[in-house]
């Protein structure tokens, strides 16, 4: 049981589910490993990605944000350190989309933009990454399906399988929004500040109660 | 014979011990306890219980990648990173696969830890006796070589082994789901109280749901502290609340003053002496310095790990073993199994919005079998059980796709829904195909050969998989859980950690490598007493059982030594 509540904590870590990029990144085992350069961001863009992760996790009334809990510079020491070429370059280039969109939509760089208009910039990169991911989906589910009419007219003997593989999941295409989301979510609630403030956080509880009333204001446990 | 009698001498113990994780641990304070000067041989470091657990301790935001994995430790890691065990929690207790190669004929994951304690450090703990269903099942179902002992035989030892590692846990008195000798069991929460309840009165009693057997303290117990509800048991605990080797059975072994731990030290080969047709001693490779050394005793215990036990018997050939040490057999290698999992069911606990929970239970709830018992026929044989358990987390049904903001961030904040799953454990059957055997195309970095595994699971646990899945969805629908749906993620041989069977016990030396007391038939100063001796897998989590056949090897061992029959 502590493998699947070990799977599962992580789910639930950063907000329920996984996005297909971080998944893969965390079991699969084809990708070519992503280069540790010194220099995969500009200056600008680290920046770029402190601000975006504060619009993902801001500061509220209950706790501090992202920016407080230094998410910004983790999220780019992860992508450096461990995901793949591929989505280091997806993140790259996303990073410079936003920037270019920022630009186009408000004449400025999205450093230089309102809250607001970060929030409608990111509203409309978090839409298409949706519809992005609902197209490629229904890509994969079209072509499993073939396969498996294909073989269904095929005999027993045609396809000799293991019925109890564990599959590979379906290569997809590695989208920004979901990796800065998944990183900012990761980042900020295994903070200190996230874990402390947001979150409550107990080193030692020291005792089990499997029964407790629910109080007003109560923060899940880090 | 030109011996150098001086440094023979200076190398000889009583014992040895090939292995230092939950059997051997086991042999070597039953064996020091008895009296023997026995040396403990571990093939990598030393760990020292508390001071060597260097994560224990570390905060959340204390690991530079909140426990990810770096593209360089997947890439020295190809086998350890496939599951999530290997993690940068305690990424250390892991091997670097690319030292320690093997050849996959079939994909099989072997999670391995080259260090004192072996895997006791990172196990699951979860603590079953076998009962007599388990060991008269081959000889009923006619699968596999019969258990040359039955509960009887092995139920004090059991009773024994309990006692000292500290179990927690609950007598049920349910058929076939042996009670034994155990610590307050810890508490189930709330909901799966409820579902206990509601599974219990729809089954009337023919299935039950009871807290996890688990090999951590709920109370302070032989010098070591009570669990203190961390669910960071896998980094080593500070406060020794889970039996391992170093927790529990190593400093009961240093406090006889006749243990002798020597950590680097690889066993290569076991000596056959042909005039007295024993073993003589071992040799080693120390893994830091790659010199050979040679130590000699009156027994050898091997416990290396069912696949590690196995290389090394494999590689032990003499003029009068050509095929590996005590394998006239034939057996040596074959009959590896491990146990199936990945599927089951779970759903959503409604009606508890204004429940939660205190601290991190690093237990769950156990359904024993109940399959292909008395008049329950199955179209498969054998059965499984399950784990499980109920937990509050942080998701909200109100949650848009890839939502974020301010208000997505409180309301994740805060306890969300109530969700329940169980996933099944099923046994596997011994099928001489499933075998391991030398490879001599590759070394690894000590210079040695390496193993080939070949090894499938079969229509027998397909088909079982099935019920694991269904009978789950049942009993959480009876319980009355919302959107109940079933998983089955797969399973692949090696996955569950609980290899075992490549050195069967048995009555007959013609098809089994041990006799009853873990004894190898033919070379009868030889005891193996990890995975590797076990004729049959049970559904069981098998660690236990190892425990208790050691005890009862060490005990068989001493009493012929000091009659003189070995």
């Amino acid at each position: 049981m502590d493998r699947r509540e070990a799977v599962k904590s992580v789910a639930f870590l950063i907000g329920g589910a996984l996005s297909a990029t971080t998944i893969a990144t965390l079991f699969d085992s084809c990708n070519t490993p992503g280069k540790n350069s010194s220099n995969l961001f500009t200056a600008d863009q680290e920046k770029l990605v402190t601000e975006i992760a504060d619009i993902i996790i801001p500061t509220t009334s209950k706790s501090p944000g992202a920016k407080a809990a230094n998410v910004g510079p983790f999220i780019t020491m992860m992508i450096k350190d461990c995901y793949p070429e591929e989505a280091q370059n997806a993140f790259v280039k996303g990073l410079e989309d936003i920037e270019e969109r920022s630009k186009k939509d408000f004449g400025k760089s999205f450093l230089e933009i309102s809250v607001k208009e970060r929030q409608e910039l990111i509203t409309k990169v978090r839409d298409e990454t949706i519809a992005a991911q609902k197209t490629e989906k229904d890509k994969i589910d079209q072509a499993a399906k073939l396969e498996q009419d294909t073989k269904g007219a095929k005999s027993e003997k045609e396809q000799p399988g293991n019925p109890m593989a564990v599959k590979d999941k379906p290569k997809t295409t590695p989208q920004f929004f979901a990796i800065a989301r998944d990183l900012t979510m990761l980042g900020f609630f295994t903070s200190e500040i996230g874990a402390t403030q947001a979150y409550e956080y107990i080193a030692i509880p020291g005792r089990y109660d499997g029964d407790v009333k629910m109080k007003p204001g109560q923060k899940v446990y880090a | 014979m030109n011996l150098n009698t001086k440094a023979t001498a200076q190398n000889t113990y009583d014992a040895i011990v090939v292995g230092s994780g939950i059997s051997g641990g086991w042999a070597a304070k039953e064996l020091t306890e008895k009296g023997l000067k026995v040396l403990l041989l571990e093939r990598g470091r030393n760990i020292e219980h508390i001071k060597d657990y260097t994560t224990a301790m570390k905060k959340p935001w204390e690991f530079e990648h909140r426990g990810k994995l770096t593209e360089e430790q997947k890439k020295t890691h190809p086998v350890q990173k496939r599951d999530y065990p290997y993690s940068e929690f305690n990424e250390s207790f892991w091997v670097n696969d690319e030292e320690c190669p093997y050849t996959e004929i079939k994909r099989f994951d072997w999670y391995r830890g080259f260090h004192v304690g072996g895997k006791s450090l990172m196990w699951g703990r979860q603590s079953y006796r076998l009962g007599d269903l388990n060991f008269e099942e081959n000889a009923k179902d006619g699968h596999g070589a019969d258990w040359p002992i039955r509960y009887k035989d092995i139920a004090p030892w059991y009773d024994y082994v309990e006692k000292f590692a500290g179990i927690s846990g609950e007598a049920e008195n349910f058929p076939h789901f042996m009670d034994g000798q155990y610590l307050p069991p810890m508490q189930m929460n709330i909901v799966e109280k409820t579902v206990k309840k509601r599974v219990e009165e729809h089954y009337k009693r023919s299935r039950i749901i009871t807290m996890g057997r688990v090999a951590n303290l709920t109370v302070e117990h032989g010098g070591r502290g009570s669990c203190q509800y961390r669910n960071l048991c896998s980094r080593g605990c500070p406060f020794g609340a889970y039996f391992s080797t170093q927790s529990s059975t190593m400093p009961a072994a240093v406090a006889t003053g006749n243990l002798t731990l020597r950590p680097y030290s690889l066993v290569n080969e076991i000596i056959y002496d042909k005039e007295s047709q024993k073993a003589k001693g071992v040799r080693i490779i120390d893994s830091e310095t790659m010199e050979h050394h040679e130590y000699f005793a009156k027994i050898v215990f091997v416990n290396g790990s069912t696949l590690g036990s196995t290389f090394l018997l494999l590689n032990s050939t003499s003029a009068e073993h050509p095929n590996g040490l005590g394998n006239g057999s034939g057996e040596l290698g074959h009959n590896l199994m491990d146990h199936h999992f990945r599927c089951g069911a779970n759903g959503k606990a409604e009606g508890f919005e204004d429940k939660y929970t205190y601290g991190k239970r690093a237990n769950g709830i156990y359904i024993p079998r109940y399959r292909n018992i008395g008049n329950d026929k199955r179209d498969y044989v054998r059965g499984f059980g399950f784990q499980g358990s109920a937990s509050r987390g942080n998701w909200h049904d109100e949650i848009a796709e890839l939502a974020f903001g301010g208000d997505f961030k409180d309301l994740i904040s805060t306890p969300g829904n109530w969700t329940m799953g169980l996933g099944g454990f099923g046994e596997t059957l011994p099928f001489h195909k499933n075998h391991v055997y030398i490879d001599k195309s590759k070394k690894d970095k000590w210079g040695q050969p390496v193993l080939a595994i070949d090894c499938e699971f079969g229509e027998n646990e397909a088909k079982m998989r099935v019920d694991m899945m269904n009978d789950a969805a049942e009993m959480l629908e009876a319980a009355g859980l919302k959107d109940v749906k079933t998983f089955d993620n797969g399973s692949e041989p090696g996955m569950a950690i609980h290899e075992m069977g490549t050195a069967r016990m048995g009555l007959d030396p013609k098809t089994s490598v041990l006799n009853k007391w873990n004894q190898m038939h033919e070379v009868k100063n030889v005891f193996v007493t990890d995975g590797s001796c076990m004729p049959s897998a049970a559904c069981q989590n098998p660690s236990l059982t190892y425990m208790a056949l050691t005890a009862r090897a060490a005990d068989f061992a001493v009493s012929e030594l000091k009659k003189g029959n070995l």
